[in-house]
């Protein structure tokens, strides 16, 4: 069963590099998506054989605890191993990592299909006159209509750096109209919207290497180990953001993005080698089990491992980067944004800045939880004010995390698994709402929210859905929103004395939160159908089918906590 | 008295390193093919001598003056290795220039090996020597090169000298194990001066500041297989250097840690304000290797403080392999940047044209790189791979396990200076990142594919200490 954690990581990395091998092939995503389902079984065949949970001391060394565990040796002398190890904590957030991965592979292999299908009925209404006046193309070529209607797409496509139009190639498209139209400068045809090059197989390759790294991060048992998975992230989803973005804003926040995160990861990583000078071993489970790192450098650790993790998360006031992030990226950009790298930055705040200086985390809790509590309320603020969809959903992001810092700050048992349930919800809201945003977007070409409107009458299912996530964010009861914000104010008040001010600034959170989604609701699906909306299609199957796992997750966790409650319960911490 | 033997085996890869210089000089037409085949064995036989047990000759007592350990034989196959990849790339050149280049490789083998400050510093000028006239071009440019780094050599040489004699006057010796001892009853002012002028001229080599101002200039202008030697051996002297002085000889000396700070940060500042502004690949690279000396020498600082000076071996160590994972990045840039420029030509002879005309290197601007990737995917993908890996982040993995490696030693010892490192990379993803950029996007121009075989190579070391990093760590591992 250990060797299943190898496979978790091992076969997106494979699956990301046979993606990018095969990019000219019109399967490439299919053979992306099955990699990913692949590491989705891995991770999912996990709990099989787990152990108890309990530590035992076996030849002076300490196992049991993970239920599985591996180690390889590799740089001794960086204290560096190849060590995985998955318990209940680490094992639901690789799962939602691998889910999600899936779900983008299948959403850009379901979009490059349809991308084909539209470039091929094109194909043929353009080649249509050609065939029927050859003498034209001598002279003036294919009507100007006929040759901005195909060269569009295709000379954005074909301006793409490391695969070759996709589209381009399974169609067999006429090369004389791509190379008359290669002169047409990149991003000319993406004005406003999702620029039609991300269906390309490279973001799928892209994606996997942002999974493959992830889920290293979420498995590693070795600190060395681990930042070197935390920083193997950024390349990969810097390259995602750059490329395949919105192509007014990706640059600046490509760059914002990557100088945010390596300043935090380098920081983080100081901390992290400061806790193995103390204890002498980088183990991260021998040194949560031994206590954590000595009493005199614990604040110093934990406060550098808490910036590192706090920009990532983000925890205001360093989210600056997440919402430029998150508007510029492409739909599944955003989504593993949202859904995986934020995780990262709660997680390793929960169980590594948290386990290695629990000290530490006690004297600065107040700090963050006065930082968390005040994102909250200025998230919510921003968001009553926004007028872009995506913007919007990515500064719901710093408030969601506001609640799952605060509920760690806060300390108490039902603080922590407050904060892990509520990163877990927030990993399949969100997410769910990103995809909506992407789809919504890609039909209207806009994403302001003055300029849409009637979306009920126009797409019902996919009002619906919209309403259905939006409800399930702001925290309804019986959605999976709910525990997460609700054992957070619980967790808080609980401490007593000025925690009592900071419960009631995240309860007024969750309120402003109310309020900046129905706002939303109200100007995306109700009124009259806006020019945008017009004659736009419905939910399409495939894209119910990708979604459809977010809904059913979703409700299960609002449903039935209870489970995923007792696992997280035994976790490692 | 008693004439004592020398061993001749710890002496075997600079006989090797100094019989293909004379052998280079007089082989004519075969000058290229003894030049790399006695360096090559020179590297074999250094890695054979490594593998052995520990050597030492040169006896006054029990300090020796050339030694032949893990670290020596380490670094002289490297020397060596780097100075073939270098010839390699080099092209037809006259016979000369293959006696300068094996002539510097045999001085850095020596210093490799020198223990005390005599034999190290004639070492380090026999590196140097030779680049004098290597790095002239024919033409201004080429002149102009070729004076700054003769002048700003031969006063860091001085500077160097004038330290030595200090310790020397203080000590009383110039074997780097006496000078442990010797200095314990000296003046602290006379060891501190001593120290401080004796690391910034060795410093020099490295490129760091406040002598770092030549390297820029002379790089970019230096013919592009200087400069690849230059970036790589030449500055790996210059850290073998300072890393032997100071654990070998100054371990104690809390002085010499403050000079290596305050050249470190300063080096650290001043390389990645200076390669933000580069719009040209050589300044870059050349801006970016003055914060790389930087980061370098800053575990050497933590003999500081008193808790540091216990963790001097281990402090070394991580200055060290810090360098040796540096100069096998930049190695690897250089010579896929070396092999997609166009040719220059013979270095000794006639510079073509284009060469004399421009005010410019042969390195080009970063934005005649763009596209490179579908015009030249192997140099491209080597050149990537290594300026990811100067960035230190994965997939490029030597980069990141230098700067864990680094960071690990600072953040027992010395936490503020971790931070001005890791502030200095953030600085540094700044102007790596669209390099990285230029190399993927754009329309690719025509470039040359030359020299595959050297840069092939150049890659196969970057990846295979990325894989595994224990090969470099294990002998970059300094014990007295």
């Amino acid at each position: 069963m250990a060797l299943m954690l190898v496979f978790a990581a091992a076969l997106p990395a494979a699956g990301a590099l046979a993606v990018w091998g095969l990019r000219r092939r019109p399967y490439a995503h299919w053979v992306g998506a099955g990699a990913a389902g692949l590491a989705f079984a891995a991770i999912a065949l996990l709990p099989v054989g787990r152990g108890s949970g309990a530590w035992l001391a076996a030849d002076g060394k300490l196992t049991g605890g993970w239920w599985h565990q591996l180690s390889i040796a590799w740089a001794p002398s960086l204290h560096l191993e190849f060590s995985l190890a998955v318990d209940g904590i680490s094992w639901t957030l690789a799962l939602l990592t691998a889910l999600l991965g899936v779900l983008c592979c299948i959403h850009n292999a379901v979009g490059a299909e349809q991308r084909a299908a539209d470039l091929l009925g094109a194909d043929r209404t353009a080649s249509g006159p050609l065939q029927g006046a050859p003498g034209t193309v001598a002279t003036g070529g294919p009507s100007p209509a006929a040759g901005g209607a195909v060269g569009a797409p295709a000379g954005s496509a074909a301006s793409d750096p490391l695969g070759v139009p996709a589209g381009s190639v399974e169609t067999g498209f006429p090369s004389p109209a791509a190379a008359q139209v290669h002169g047409v400068p990149a991003g000319a045809a993406g004005d406003g919207r999702e620029s039609p090059e991300w269906r390309s197989p490279v973001l799928t390759a892209l994606l996997l290497a942002v999974q493959a790294a992830s889920t290293l991060v979420f498995l590693a048992d070795n600190l060395v180990l681990f930042f070197i998975a935390f920083e193997a992230v950024l390349l990969p989803m810097w390259a995602i953001i750059h490329r395949y973005g919105d192509p007014a804003a990706r640059r600046r926040a490509a760059a914002k993005f990557a100088l945010f995160t390596v300043a935090g990861s380098l920081l983080m990583a100081t901390g992290l080698f400061v806790a193995v000078a103390d204890t002498g071993t980088a183990d991260l489970g021998a040194i949560i089990l031994l206590g954590g790192v000595g009493n005199d450098v614990s604040l110093l650790v934990f406060a550098l491992l808490a910036i590192g993790f706090a920009v990532k998360a983000p925890l205001w006031p360093l989210h600056s980067w997440l919402p430029d992030a998150h508007t510029a990226a492409p739909t599944v950009g955003s989504v593993l944004l949202a859904g995986v790298l934020l995780k990262l930055g709660t997680y390793g705040l929960i169980r590594v800045a948290g386990g290695l200086a629990p000290d530490g985390a006690a004297d600065a809790a107040p700090v963050l939880a006065v930082l968390a509590a005040t994102g909250i309320v200025v998230a919510g603020l921003v968001c009553l004010r926004l007028p872009e969809i995506k913007r919007l959903i990515a500064y719901s992001s710093v408030g969601h995390m506001g609640f799952v810092v605060l509920a760690f700050a806060a300390g108490t048992e039902a603080g922590v698994r407050a904060a892990l349930f509520g990163n877990l919800a927030h990993g399949l809201v969100t997410p769910l709402l990103f995809f909506l945003a992407g789809a919504l977007k890609a039909r209207t070409h806009t994403g302001s929210l003055g300029a849409l409107g009637g979306l009920r009458l126009a797409a019902p299912a996919l009002a619906g859905l919209l309403g259905f996530a939006a409800l399930a964010s702001l925290g309804l009861p019986g959605l999976a929103g709910f525990w997460g914000e609700a054992f957070t104010v619980y967790a808080a008040a609980e401490r007593g004395g000025a925690w009592l001010a900071l419960a009631a600034a995240a309860a007024f959170g969750a309120f402003l939160a109310a309020a900046y989604l129905l706002r939303m609701l109200r100007r995306v699906s109700h009124g009259p159908v806006a020019p945008a909306a017009i004659g736009i299609g419905d939910v399409s199957a495939a894209e119910a089918a990708v979604w459809a796992p977010l809904v059913a997750g979703t409700l299960l966790l609002g449903l039935v906590p209870g489970p995923l409650l007792t696992l997280l319960a035994e976790g490692i911490l | 008295m008693r004439v004592q033997a020398i061993d001749h085996a710890a002496m075997l890869p600079l006989y090797l390193a100094s019989a293909a210089a004379v052998l280079a000089l007089f082989a004519g037409r075969l000058a290229k093919a003894a030049a790399m085949a006695g360096l090559a064995a020179a590297a074999v036989a250094a890695v054979a001598v490594g593998l052995g047990p520990d050597r030492a000759t040169f006896a006054v007592g029990d300090w020796h003056s050339y030694v032949a350990d893990d670290a020596a034989m380490g670094a002289a196959a490297l020397f060596a290795g780097l100075a073939v990849l270098v010839a390699a790339l080099s092209g037809r050149q006259t016979g000369e220039y293959w006696f300068l280049l094996t002539a510097s490789a045999a001085g850095g083998i020596a210093l490799a090996g020198a223990r005390d400050l005599i034999t190290l510093l004639v070492a380090v000028e026999t590196l140097t020597l030779p680049l004098y006239v290597l790095v002239a071009r024919p033409g201004r440019d080429g002149a102009e090169a070729g004076t700054t780094f003769l002048i700003a050599s031969v006063t860091s040489s001085a500077t160097a000298l004038m330290g030595a004699a200090l310790l020397y006057a203080a000590s009383g010796t110039v074997h780097l194990a006496g000078l442990g001892p010797g200095l314990g009853g000296a003046h602290p002012g006379l060891t501190a001066a001593g120290a401080a002028l004796l690391l910034s001229g060795l410093a020099f080599k490295l490129a760091a500041a406040p002598l770092h101002a030549w390297a820029p200039l002379v790089l970019e202008r230096a013919p592009l297989p200087v400069a690849t030697y230059l970036a790589s051996a030449s500055k790996l002297g210059g850290a073998v250097a300072v890393t032997w002085v100071v654990f070998f000889g100054l371990s104690d000396v809390a002085s010499a840690g403050l000079v290596i700070a305050v050249l470190s940060v300063a080096s650290i500042a001043v390389g990645n304000l200076g390669a933000l502004v580069q719009r040209r690949t050589v300044p870059l690279l050349a801006w970016s290797g003055v914060a790389h000396a930087g980061y370098a020498l800053a575990p050497l600082a933590v003999i500081m403080t008193a808790a540091g000076r216990e963790q001097a071996g281990p402090a070394a160590s991580a200055a060290f392999a810090y360098a040796v994972f540096f100069v096998l990045l930049e190695a690897g840039a250089f010579a896929a940047l070396t092999a997609v420029r166009p040719a220059a030509g013979s270095v000794l002879a006639e510079g073509t044209p284009a060469d004399r005309a421009g005010g410019h290197g042969p390195g080009g601007r970063i934005a005649e790189l763009a596209g490179l990737w579908k015009a030249a995917p192997l140099p491209a993908a080597v050149l990537l791979f290594s300026v990811v890996g100067l960035a230190g982040l994965p997939p490029a993995l030597a980069g990141t396990f230098a700067k864990v490696a680094v960071l690990e030693v600072l953040a027992s010892s010395a936490v503020w200076l971790a931070v001005v490192v890791a502030a200095g990379a953030v600085v540094g993803l700044a102007y790596y990142l669209p390099l990285a950029r230029a190399l993927l996007i754009g329309r690719a121009g025509p470039a040359p594919r030359r020299y595959a075989v050297a840069v092939a190579l150049a890659g196969l070391a970057v990846a295979a200490v990325s894989l595994a990093p224990q090969v470099v760590l294990d002998f970059t591992e300094l014990s007295r």
